[in-house]
């Protein structure tokens, strides 16, 4: 079919960055994920969606381990990242952090000037030889963040004394500083008022070109916005997941149906 | 579609408010056609005046349901089926309004047509025809309650048998110019009130079509049924013949 809408750009669907297969979470004795098995792909944007317990950040922390963090949570089944297994021992969660890139609710600058907010990631990683590959780098990621104009002229201020749609923006581009190629956000915009989140949704179509994106959001305006692929999460499952289009007008799952038309579920 | 409630019940007033002018509006059309069919068999000029009036009040429900979706679209974002709901309900009485404006046009050449002198028979099968037409927007309504995808596709293949009597009476009021040049103004007349059903059996095809949508969610894949196209046919076996 002929796709006339700009926004909504193809998708490749071969094109699989994250594979899941039957993941489980448990936090103690809570079955918090159920059998999740889905393929995320590249170059895409993905938002789960889900009323709250649902499951989908416990899901979202699962892609960069942050989960490691919680002591009694548990994780089983496969997560591939490029086919290569995000939980073998092998594997360093740092280094995969660099690779997997986050960004949260509330805006959490370190209480640092904007440039060091920035060059933190690619100095503890040793992306950066010299200062001038550094001073390279922090452009390159506050352009990609839309936050360059606004922020040039005050690089060494706090990071902390930007508006709150400029903080999150900071964020972000602390977060696309060590070249990642997952970007997982949650409710990135829930602190932010209608212009910021404009201009985060803006970013996060650029940020497509090159990321695979995922974000968790409760505004479903927001989920049909900026994604092209869509999640549901309900109770620890994955009830559906599909085109956003489809989600959209004409999901499959009464339960999604329920959900997305705001009825009791 | 869900019998759940939204959380929000006065969206659920919204749409129910908004449905049921779109069936009030179907009940005023279905009225249109059924008295201007009337009015020409009984030669009733008071009554197809009836239903000239009457076309202002399903045009003004027609914007009233219009303002009332843009309203429903700005203020709730529907999604899924509600909003194909609203998809529907804008499309659907958009079809019933020029359905308005067929019955509206037959009453007008109904007033005229009284003045002639009557043509045999084909006022009848002209009523049948629109007999036929009104039954189809009855169903295809009925359907749109039921969300019923079966019903509304039978009635999109009945088109194909309005199409049908609209060929027939095609030919006949050719014959009967033929026969007497006297009767070439009511025919002519008579033959523009005959497309005039024919077209409101299309937008009825079309109700249908959006029942369909609702119901399922997809538009129906095969093209709608037609005809062979014989007006056209008879067009050239007229020039070939002497």
């Amino acid at each position: 079919m002929k796709d006339n809408l700009e926004g909504r750009k193809l998708v490749n669907q071969m094109d699989v960055k994250i594979e899941t297969r039957d993941v489980q979470v448990f936090y103690g004795d809570t079955h918090a994920i159920k059998d999740v098995s889905v393929d995320i792909l590249d170059k895409t944007v993905t938002a789960f969606i889900g009323p709250s317990g649902c499951g989908k950040s416990t899901f979202l922390r699962c892609i960069n381990r942050m989960n490691d963090t919680i002591p009694i949570a548990r994780v089983e089944g496969t997560l591939m990242l490029d086919g290569e297994d995000i939980y073998h021992s092998g594997i360093d969660p740092v280094q995969l952090r660099a690779k997997v890139g986050m960004v949260f609710q509330k805006p959490n600058p370190f209480p640092k000037s904007i440039y060091d907010n920035v060059a933190y990631g690619p100095r503890i990683h040793g992306l950066a030889p010299t200062k001038a590959d550094l001073d390279v780098i922090v452009e390159k990621s506050l352009r990609r963040a839309a936050l360059w104009d606004e922020a040039k002229d005050r690089l060494q201020e706090p990071g902390t004394g930007l508006s709150g749609g400029q903080q999150q923006r900071l964020c972000i581009a602390r977060a696309v500083a060590t070249e990642p190629e997952v970007l997982l956000m949650d409710e990135p915009c829930s602190a932010l008022d209608p212009i910021a989140t404009a201009q985060v949704e803006e970013l996060i179509d650029e940020l497509r070109e090159n990321f695979s994106v995922v974000i968790v959001t409760h505004s479903m305006q927001q989920a049909a916005r900026v994604s092209q692929k869509t999640a549901f999460f309900h109770l620890g499952n994955l009830v559906e997941y599909g085109d956003t289009d489809t989600i959209f007008t004409n999901p499959v799952d009464p339960r999604t149906e329920s959900y997305i038309t705001g009825r009791i579920g | 579609m869900t019998d759940q409630h939204h959380i929000a019940s006065a969206f659920d007033r919204d749409l129910e408010s908004v449905q049921a002018q779109l069936m009030k509006m179907g009940g005023l059309v279905e009225e249109s056609i059924r008295n201007s069919a009337k009015a020409l068999k009984t030669r009733d000029i008071e009554l197809a005046e009836q239903v000239r009036k009457g076309d202002r009040e399903i045009d003004s429900l027609e914007e009233q349901i219009s303002m009332d979706c843009a309203s429903l679209i700005a203020r709730r974002q529907p999604a899924a089926s509600d909003l194909r709901t609203v998809l529907t309900v804008m499309r659907i009485s958009s079809n019933l309004e020029r359905i308005g404006d067929y019955a509206k046009n037959i009453a007008k050449r109904t007033e005229v047509l009284a003045q002639l002198p009557p043509i045999e028979g084909s006022a009848g099968a002209v009523k049948r025809m629109a007999k036929e037409v009104q039954n189809m927007l009855s169903d295809s309504l009925d359907a749109y309650i039921k969300r019923d995808a079966a019903l509304a596709d039978e009635v999109r293949h009945r088109d194909l048998e309005v199409d049908q009597m609209y060929n027939a009476l095609f030919r006949e009021f050719l014959t009967f110019m033929m026969e007497d040049p006297r009767n070439i103004s009511s025919c002519m007349h008579l033959h523009f009130i005959a497309k005039n059903i024919e077209r409101a059996g299309d937008h009825v095809t079309s109700v249908a079509d959006q029942v369909v949508y609702l119901a399922t969610g997809v538009m129906p894949e095969d093209p709608r049924p037609k005809g062979n196209g014989a007006p056209y046919d008879l067009g050239t076996f007229q020039e070939s013949d002497e």
